[in-house]
């Protein structure tokens, strides 16, 4: 999962702060990992908060699962997963 | 639109039950079917399916997964299934009759893949909207009706839990039709397809429901340092029940079958039947009988612990100790439940995901102790340490450490060899914390107990029946000199003797002890190994048979004979380098034939429990030559 509109805030999933929330972006190729991240809901544009850091990270996925989804991933594989940050969570948190 | 009557069906219907994992796809199965669901194999594969006979059809609760179109087992098997060329064995396999997707209502959106998937397979569909109850309380609505439309097929709000809507299901399975409306196939158009009904049939609120109890405790389960605390706290709990519990019942069923066993055994006149009876099909039957306490409350326990969703987090937390090992958090399972018994823990490798993962699990799986090496364990510690609890004590725990270490280190030498690859990186959904439903744990705890009856169970007395036939026959004593002023006890020692080396077991005891000779295993310890294939903890039985006369093994007396027993030239039979090497020899043998035929079964071949076999035999060997070697040297 790459790509990136905004450099600036566009980051690897893995580098969310605590409590920060942000939206998947994804392109390139489908790979069995991307499909199976992707059916899981971690798909184009889905919201996810970073619910705790380190390994694994554990990020909360909010409007497809009506708040109650959390995704427990391992740092290689949340590495690879771009965010774009929302803004209205950056800067106002700070990691554990 | 055709119905489910229309179709044209061969031997019995079928109506596939599909969802994604933690939709409650189970607990609505388990509504449906109650006792009556059996588990099966599906044939040539590793993996089996709950089915129920329901209704005139035979509903299948397949694996859940999140698409079918993921190179995973899981998805391959549904798709097998939904492609007619599967069923679970003894059912006829064709194409479904039907479909019933179990979607989950507060996770609505992201279900639509399964959906979109089954739609295009243009078979007679139902859709089961589970968890209508949690949806309620979370604020989340759903109009049935208009995603019907947009589906183009039934769709049915329930609750597994409470029972709603279970009836209309029911109905509506039995004139479920072929879906009027197509959906997209391009991975990117179903989600922008999926999207578009969401926002038509949900309203659900905007921000996520406080979940800060769950925040608090996930951080809890997996923090570094406190979430190990916690796992250790949780598995030290877990082994106590498992060991300490299960024996009341187990030593009641082996006291039962004792006391069964000397009853048919003074009915009965002396002769082949009685023998058969007595050593072969009961104590068979007993010695299968007596793990289920352990088997039966292990299944249980894990069932329970996976309800509250503390085994996901639990998973994440092992990972890191295992992934270097070649193995995953997922593997933690299978291995803690193997130090009760390789069989279940065997087994409950189905629960790892990635096949070389799960291969890997069950090639090393045995290398964990299990309950039937604790009679070996101490009766070796007590011989190497007769004076001194702590050394005792000091000796049998490292027996538990030996075995964990190469068991690992076996891993990662198979993940470097033949199962080459890394490991696949954790992802997994964390499912919300609830309290475990007793009901969908206990019928799932009958079901796996029923399995290992039915399929380890025969063999263990099958193989329980040749052992005692091999031991027992020719049941010969001519030519048995008994000794020259002998007291009653030693000619009866003496006999037994005779008899064991002459039968077919001795003989091929005596044919086979020159390999262990460089192990320092004389006649009389070879025939203990080779019974032990049976079941480890025959060695001591085996071993006070040949010695005292007697296998009353509960006697401190014959353990002490069994210590001092000599062999025929007059030495010691337990040797400080003998019990070394016999220790390290039971640690690391694969000394169970019920576990090979287990491997074989999960593994989905021989070749891996001849590997096994091999593998396991030559690192005890080696380890147990070295051991021996290295003692007498020194001493």
């Amino acid at each position: 999962m790459t790509t990136s509109t905004n450099p600036s805030s566009t980051i690897p999933l893995n580098q969310l702060t605590r409590g920060q929330s942000g939206r998947v972006q994804i392109d390139g190729a489908a790979t069995d990992e991307v499909k199976m991240l992707r059916a899981m809901g971690l798909r184009p544009n889905a919201s996810v908060t970073m619910c705790r850091l380190g390994e694994p990270c554990i990020v909360s996925l909010s409007g497809a699962c009506g708040g109650g989804c959390r995704l427990g991933l391992a740092r290689e594989i949340a590495g690879r997963v771009m965010i774009t940050v929302d803004s209205r969570t950056d800067d106002s948190h700070t990691g554990e | 639109m055709s119905s489910v009557d229309a179709l044209p069906a061969r031997g019995t219907r079928i109506i596939a039950v599909l969802g994604n994992p933690n939709v409650g796809k189970t607990t609505l199965f388990n509504r449906i079917a109650g006792i009556r669901a059996k588990t099966s194999n599906f044939p040539g594969t590793t993996q089996d399916a709950r089915h129920a006979s329901c209704c005139g059809a035979m509903l299948i609760d397949l694996p859940g997964v999140y698409s079918l179109d993921l190179e995973m087992s899981e998805s391959a098997l549904c798709r097998g299934v939904l492609d007619g060329d599967l069923a679970p064995a003894g059912i006829d396999a064709h194409e479904p009759n039907a479909i019933l997707v179990v979607i989950d209502a507060t996770n609505l959106m992201r279900n639509m893949t399964i959906v979109a998937e089954a739609i295009d397979r243009r078979l007679p569909m139902v859709v089961a909207v589970n968890m209508m109850d949690l949806a309620t309380r979370r604020g989340i609505h759903i109009d049935l009706e208009r995603l019907g439309e947009c589906l183009g097929c039934t769709v049915v709000g329930c609750s597994g839990k409470t029972g709603q809507g279970v009836d209309e299901l029911m109905a509506a399975l039995e004139s479920a039709t072929v879906p009027n409306r197509s959906a997209p196939t391009d991975l990117d158009a179903i989600e922008a397809w999926g999207d578009d009904i969401y926002s038509l049939v949900a309203a659900a609120r905007e921000t996520p429901v406080d979940d800060g109890l769950t925040d608090r405790l996930d951080r809890a389960f997996t923090h570094p340092l406190l979430g190990v605390l916690t796992f250790s706290v949780v598995m030290t709990g877990f082994f106590w029940v498992i060991f300490q519990l299960a024996a009341i019942p187990m030593d009641l069923i082996d006291a039962w079958f004792g006391t069964f066993g000397g009853w048919v055994e003074s009915l009965l006149p002396d002769g082949p039947i009685k023998g058969l009876l007595v050593n072969g099909v009961i104590a068979g039957i007993g010695g299968t009988l007596v793990f289920l306490p352990q088997i039966v409350l292990l299944f249980f326990l894990l069932a329970l612990l996976e309800g509250t969703g503390y085994l996901a987090r639990a998973a994440f937390v092992i990972d890191r100790v295992m992934r270097p090992f070649g193995l995953s958090g997922h593997a933690f399972v299978p291995l803690l439940s193997s130090h009760a018994c390789a069989i279940p823990g065997i087994m409950s490798a189905r629960s790892v995901p990635d096949p070389k993962d799960r291969l890997a699990t069950i090639l090393v799986a045995p290398f964990m102790s299990c309950s039937a090496r604790i009679p070996v364990y101490v009766l070796l510690t007590v011989i190497l340490f007769p004076d001194s609890p702590a050394m005792q004590a000091v000796a049998f725990t490292s027996c538990y450490v030996i075995g964990v270490s190469a068991g690992l280190m076996s891993s990662m030498i198979v993940r470097r060899t033949i199962l080459r690859g890394a490991s696949r990186p954790m992802a997994m959904e964390l499912p919300s914390y609830r309290l475990p439903d007793l009901k969908a744990s206990a019928l799932l705890t009958y079901d796996r107990a029923m399995m290992f009856l039915r399929k380890a169970g025969t063999l263990i007395v099958a193989i329980s029946i040749v052992l005692w036939w091999l031991g027992a026959y020719p049941n010969n004593t001519k030519g048995f000199d008994p000794p020259i002023g002998a007291t009653p006890a030693e000619v009866e020692q003496a006999q037994a003797r005779y008899h064991a080396s002459h039968s077919f077991l001795g003989r091929i005891g005596n044919a086979v002890q020159p390999v262990f000779e460089p192990l320092g295993y004389d006649r009389q310890l070879t025939i203990g190994v080779l019974a032990s294939f049976a079941a480890r903890e025959v060695f001591v039985s085996t071993m006070a048979v040949q010695v005292v006369g007697s296998d009353d093994v509960d006697d401190d007396s014959v353990l002490g004979s069994i210590a001092s027993a000599r062999r025929d030239d007059g030495t010691l039979v337990f040797t400080r380098a003998t019990s070394w090497s016999l220790l390290v020899y039971y640690i690391l043998a694969m000394l169970c034939l019920p576990t090979l035929v287990v491997t074989a079964k999960e593994a989905g071949g021989w070749r891996w429990a001849w590997l096994q076999l091999g593998w396991m035999s030559l690192l005890a060997y080696t380890s147990a030559l070295i051991v021996y070697q290295t003692i007498t040297l020194l001493s």
